[in-house]
């Protein structure tokens, strides 16, 4: 056993010390490492950590042996002999139509997080949905996916799901449900609704809007209320300030010089995140191009994907975040200055300059986490740029009545603990489990007449409300939904629904007094009364258009002009603010299971989240300085504490939180819905009040006795003490091109390296099939990792094997920091396989396993190979992964969720990242037949497909117009420990800083 | 050595003789099992729910391959013909003949019949019907003389080695594309040569023998 890590104060003196005698720019991974630290050390000595505890402790060697070589010994004699099982085929009755065995077929629909669409287009082979991908044409995607979009099919999958009416505990039907619904209805008729309220989460959908307005015409009393835990209040409020409405921004990332992003979440979660993101990331590459670049500064006080991004970053507490903004408001004469700026760091004044350098080609954007006061004053400062109509515009709110969702639950309760609620329907939300702890939710629902819960999983809410109704997963029912800037999206169903699960709009149908409600005839009912208006005649072809190409044309939002209101600069004033000793606690939403509702995702538990590497966890995360101040290691146990509740978390020490906070994601802590998510985490919504749905104070932080082991894959693979991430300035980019390539030529003399090989070269006449990655594009969002696992049948392992470094994911997402551990830069590399020409892992396989294809790719063969793992040793990359137990056998998937395509690997055989050989052969089994060679961008790779940023480029490096040939030529690209001549496929290209001169420190 | 006599030598070296050439000579008979047809099952008939020919349907009648397997020119798998495919003669002759009433029956009831495998792969071997067709192999190539099974037997013993023999050398297994679905046809004086064959029909020979060909 590792002995108990020692108090981080000693550890994070050692890593000054360490770091302070080290010159140039230097690169670590974690803190451990740096500091030297013995637990890490002896972590280091362990070859495979946990081992023991695997192991069958009944089981000796002798006794071990005899049961194997009894085993050899009749599998030897059940392999003579032909196959002793019966197979059969089984044709169908009636053809479908359009349906042709084994050929794909591809159907547009959408994906939604918080009620905001993201086209898809879903994956069919033989009648069964199997891998998510972006619309091309659809705004908030243009073909990119978000880790919840990839994971959404697993969703529906899942055998968790609910399937049953349920009444107080007990089974019931549907016809039961609606009967007693038809009655109510009579008396809502008579009292006009009164007592009847409806809660559901963020809404888009224009059918659900039609459907709400007839509601309250019918029922002028009743009410309806949205709440979501990580809602955009904050962002209305703020537009509430400055404009005095409420308004949604749209950015124009590509025609931004300048960004100032404040705990942004442009490229991570906030609606429209994809496009931001694509965007964002050619304008920082475009120095290789000869265009452009941006430049970006990150203030923060957790981390955030655009803060990794950043050319200056900048770790500030909450309220200095506020106070920044209001002296970069005074820099720029938004706002009379009352002498913020020397309250105000001193940066502050140079970034307003640079700001104010690029009017019109600048911008600020505040995430959703910040209050109100941030939002407004980021208007008064785009104002002041002429940031609206150049770099961002501005439209009105897509969600449906966007504003107060805190406000509206806080009525909402107190109505029902007036007794004044008698029907409540809660549709396809989890409040019970998400709404904040003050407001007493399910003490309050107690005294409602009669309860209704509608949602996919028997959760939290479902056990506390009388009637459950299982509810239609995104892809199983007719619906619409409009993206972040207004585009609506028609989802058509992709499988039938089953086991009488009902939609939003059934429900909603229901109340409105349809006997049998389908959702179908709601969803097109609305859309032909929008397209009977004067103009669009062919209805039908209106309707096919608009579902086969995802998106409703034309349906996205005019801009409108909007100025900020005349006073507005003489109005805002910085908030007081007393910092206490108490820790700052901020809230945020898990960067996997969001608020919850994807907890029972596996592939997304197993997540490593971005920044922290934590899998099938949350915990509290703070800084080493804080860490050291309350006496705290990684996997301690403190016990947080308020007047109302109490809860115990693990610390986790992550350079990057602002001093004195304490990061808490919501979201874990499930204690119903889901076999899966049920216990992981702790529940940091215990915490949350309505006066601090972000950040408070006032919570007591005591360190208690035990270990909470946290599943990081931090540590894993490491690449110690080699030149893995490369940077440079642009300045010095742009003054010699060449100067990375210089770099690495010296290197190699350094350690009297030379290019020469024993092997002889190999020629590859055909496709040569490479990958180029950009670090100047990649945000580390792991949408590439999840899309991997979707297309290649990566099995979950779990957290106990995560821990003991099972991990299977092909593609890893690994993440550096450089400078110092308070405040350092972060740097994000996907490391997939590096398909060496001369491959290390190829010479030592005794059963030749693993082998070059012709087109040069290194390639596993599952059914030779017998699992010594030499080639894992040898890998000097550490891609390869092992099957270690029978992981797919365990994965509670459906087998028809897999991808027909891909070998699913059995216990004992080692696999890799193939570089979707399976994509790589059905282009060229169809190009082929055509007698034509592949096309470029005809192969992509899931990962590829997936990214955002295009930070991925696959494809053929002989064919010198690829766009893989024209990344590997920049001057930037450089190989992944190129002196051992492995001649990887895969290479990188070097992340470039756009730094600001005044601010370059020495 | 003394405790084991002076015929210890010759016993020892008979005792040798009779081990090792036992164990040689049961080498040999073990050697050629995998290739009796008991293993690979080539000409083994199953027992069907419908005794279907495909000496009657294909050399009787005339029917085309593509009639019921209509999948193989353009996917991975031929496909098995519907019921209903059945039905488009079968609900018009022979509507009372008792060896069909399980198709009758499976169109009635919407539940198919359970047909056995012929021919099988494993399933990490990745075969693509498509290209095959595409580049002039035939379908009696693999499948045997269809044309003359009255009840469906393995044509070929679809082992690694007999894919590989192919995979080396396509040539001599090639017809002209336009008679891959003719099961009469036969190499004849005005067919052109193996070589020939090759490029006409564009067969790419690179990478055949790569794994990735047929596992992934």
């Amino acid at each position: 056993m590792s002995p108990e890590p020692k108090a981080p104060g000693a550890d994070l003196a050692a890593l000054r010390r360490r770091l302070a005698g080290t010159r140039g720019r230097v690169y670590w991974r974690s803190l451990e490492e740096v500091a030297r630290s013995p637990s890490f050390l002896a972590w280091l000595e362990g070859e495979f950590p946990g081992l023991v505890g695997a192991i069958d402790p009944g089981l000796d060697r002798r006794r071990f042996l005899q049961v194997m070589a009894a085993s050899f010994a009749f599998a030897g004699l059940a392999g003579c002999g032909p196959e002793p099982e019966t197979r059969y085929l089984v044709p169908q009755v009636e053809a479908p139509e359009g349906i042709v065995p084994g050929v794909p077929r591809h159907f547009a629909t959408a994906t939604m997080l918080d009620g905001f669409a993201e086209g898809v287009i879903v994956k069919h082979v033989d009648g069964r949905p199997i891998k998510i991908e972006g619309n091309p044409q659809h705004p908030a995607s243009l073909g990119a996916t978000s880790p919840w979009g990839q994971a959404s099919i697993l969703g529906l999958y899942d055998p968790d799901r609910s399937q049953a009416v349920i009444r107080a505990g007990g089974s019931s039907t549907w016809e039961r449900f609606s009967s007693l619904i038809l009655e109510r209805r009579e008396q809502w008729q008579r009292d006009g609704g009164k007592g009847l309220r409806l809660l559901t989460g963020t809404m888009t959908s224009p059918s659900f809007a039609a459907q709400i307005a007839e509601l309250r015409r019918r029922y002028p009393e009743a009410r309806w209320h949205q709440w979501d835990a990580a809602n955009r209040d904050a962002a209305q409020s703020g537009a509430m300030i400055a404009y005095g409405r409420p308004l949604d921004i749209l950015l124009d990332l590509d025609k931004a010089d300048v960004i100032l992003a404040v705990e942004s979440d442009m490229l991570s979660s906030a609606p429209g995140h994809l496009r931001y993101a694509r965007h964002f990331a050619a304008r920082r590459r475009a120095a290789e191009v000869g265009a452009r670049m941006s430049r970006v500064y990150a203030i923060e006080s957790a981390p955030t994907l655009a803060g990794s991004m950043a050319d200056h970053h900048f770790l500030l507490r909450p309220e200095e975040i506020v106070m920044t903004l209001f002296a970069i408001a005074g820099a720029l004469h938004a706002l009379p200055d009352q002498g913020y700026g020397a309250a105000a760091p001193p940066w502050a004044a140079a970034v307003a300059r640079d700001l104010q350098q690029h009017r019109g080609a600048a911008l600020v954007h505040v995430g959703g986490d910040q209050p109100a006061i941030a939002h407004a004053l980021a208007h008064l400062i785009n104002d002041s740029l002429a940031a609206p109509g150049a770099t961002l515009r501005h439209i009105d709110p897509v969600a449906l009545e966007a504003g107060d969702q805190l406000g509206a639950l806080t009525d909402l309760v107190s109505a029902m603990n007036a007794g004044a609620v008698d029907t409540l329907f809660i549709l396809g939300a989890n409040p019970v489990f998400t709404v904040p702890a003050d407001l007493g939710f399910a003490e309050a629902l107690k005294r409602v007449h009669i309860s209704v819960h509608l949602g996919e999983y028997f959760d939290e809410t479902a056990a506390a409300c009388q009637w459950h109704v299982p509810e239609t997963h995104e892809y199983e029912a007719w619906s619409d939904a409009r993206a972040f800037d207004g585009t609506a999206t028609i989802l058509q169903p992709q499988v039938r629904a089953t086991h009488s699960r009902r939609s939003v709009h059934e429900i909603m149908g229901l109340l409105l007094g349809q006997l049998s409600p389908d959702a179908y005839q709601i969803v097109r009912g609305y859309w032909q009364g929008e397209a009977e208006k004067p103009g669009e005649a062919d209805f039908a072809s209106f309707w096919t258009q608009s579902v086969r190409d995802g998106l409703v044309a034309g349906s996205s939002a005019k801009p409108v002009e909007a100025t900020t209101l005349p006073d507005l600069g003489a109005r805002l004033r910085p908030p007081l603010s007393a910092r206490s000793q108490a820790p700052t606690i901020l809230f945020r939403p898990d960067a996997a299971v969001w608020d919850g509702r994807f907890a029972n995702n596996g592939w997304l538990q197993e997540m490593p989240r971005p920044h922290t590497t934590l899998t099938w966890d949350n915990a509290a995360i703070m800084s080493p300085a804080t860490a050291s101040r309350f006496g705290l290691a990684d996997e301690n146990v403190i016990e947080l504490r308020d007047d109302q509740n109490t809860l115990h978390a693990p610390v986790l020490v992550l350079p990057g939180i602002a001093p004195d906070c304490v990061l808490l994601p919501f979201g874990e802590g499930r204690s119903k819905g889901g076999a899966v998510g049920v216990g992981v985490g702790f529940d940091a919504y215990l915490l949350r009040r309505s006066d601090g749905l972000r950040q408070r104070s006032g919570v007591s932080l005591r360190k208690i006795e035990g270990k909470w082991r946290l599943a990081l894959r931090q540590h894993h693979q490491m690449m110690a003490g080699r030149p893995i991430v490369r940077t440079g300035d642009l300045d010095s980019f742009l003054r010699d091109a060449e100067f990375l390539h210089k770099e690495e030529a010296e290197e190699r003399k350094r350690h009297g390296e030379v290019e020469a090989s024993l092997y002889p070269r190999r020629a590859y006449d055909g496709n040569a099939w490479a990958m180029a990655i950009s670090l100047d594009s990649c945000i580390g969002c792991g949408a590439c990792v999840l899309a991997c696992q979707a297309e290649n049948n990566l099995a979950v392992v779990g957290k106990e094997e995560v821990l003991r470094g099972h991990e299977m994911h092909w593609l890893r997402v690994d993440r550096y920091y450089s400078g110092s551990p308070d405040d350092p830069e972060t740097l994000f590399q996907p490391v997939p396989c590096m398909h060496c020409e001369d491959a290390p892992c190829e010479v030592v396989c005794p059963v030749q396993a693993t082998v070059h294809d012709s087109d040069g790719l290194n390639l596993m063969v599952y059914n030779r190979c017998v699992g010594t793992r030499f080639c894992s040793n040898n890998c000097p990359y550490k891609v390869r992964r092992f099957n270690f137990f029978d992981f797919t056998a365990k994965d509670p998937r459906p087998r028809e969720s897999w991808n027909p395509d891909v070998t699913v690997r059995a216990r004992g055989v080692m696999e890799k990242c193939t570089y979707c050989i399976q994509r790589i052969r059905e282009a060229k089994i169809l190009a082929d037949r055509e007698n034509r060679p592949i096309r470029e961008g005809e192969v992509k790779t899931a990962c590829q497909q997936a990214c955002p940023t295009e930070a991925i480029v696959f494809g053929d490096k002989n064919d010198e117009a690829s766009a893989v040939s024209k990344r590997k030529a920049s001057p930037l690209d450089y190989a992944l420990l190129d002196g051992l001549n492995t001649r990887p496929r895969t290479t990188y290209a070097a992340r470039l800083y756009n730094r600001n001169p005044e601010l370059a420190e020495g | 050595m003394a405790g084991l006599g002076p015929g210890s030598n010759l016993a020892m070296k008979v005792g040798l003789i009779v081990v090792l050439g036992g164990t040689a000579l049961l080498l040999v008979l073990i050697w050629p099992i995998p290739w009796f047809d008991y293993n690979t099952q080539i000409s083994l008939v199953q027992p069907q729910p419908v005794p279907f020919s495909h000496k009657h349907h294909v050399a009787g009648l005339g029917l085309d391959c593509r009639y019921c397997h209509t999948a193989v020119e353009v996917s991975a798998s031929a496909g098995i013909p519907p019921i209903e495919t059945c039905m488009t003669c079968h609900s018009q002759i022979w509507t009372n003949a008792e060896i069909l009433s399980p198709i009758r029956k499976a169109y009635a009831s919407g539940i198919p019949v359970h047909w056995r495998r012929v021919n099988t792969l494993p399933d990490y071997v990745y075969f693509n019907h498509s290209i095959h067709i595409a580049k002039g192999v035939g379908c009696t190539t693999c499948h045997g003389p269809v044309e003359t099974m009255s009840l469906t037997w393995k044509g070929q013993s679809l082992f690694m080695s007999w894919c590989l023999d192919c995979h080396r050398n396509p040539g001599p297994k090639l017809r002209p594309v336009d008679k891959v679905f003719d099961p009469f046809w036969k190499r004849g004086p005005n067919t052109p040569p193996p070589d020939e064959l090759v490029k006409v029909n564009h067969v790419v020979t690179t990478g055949l023998t790569d794994c990735s060909t047929c596992h992934r």
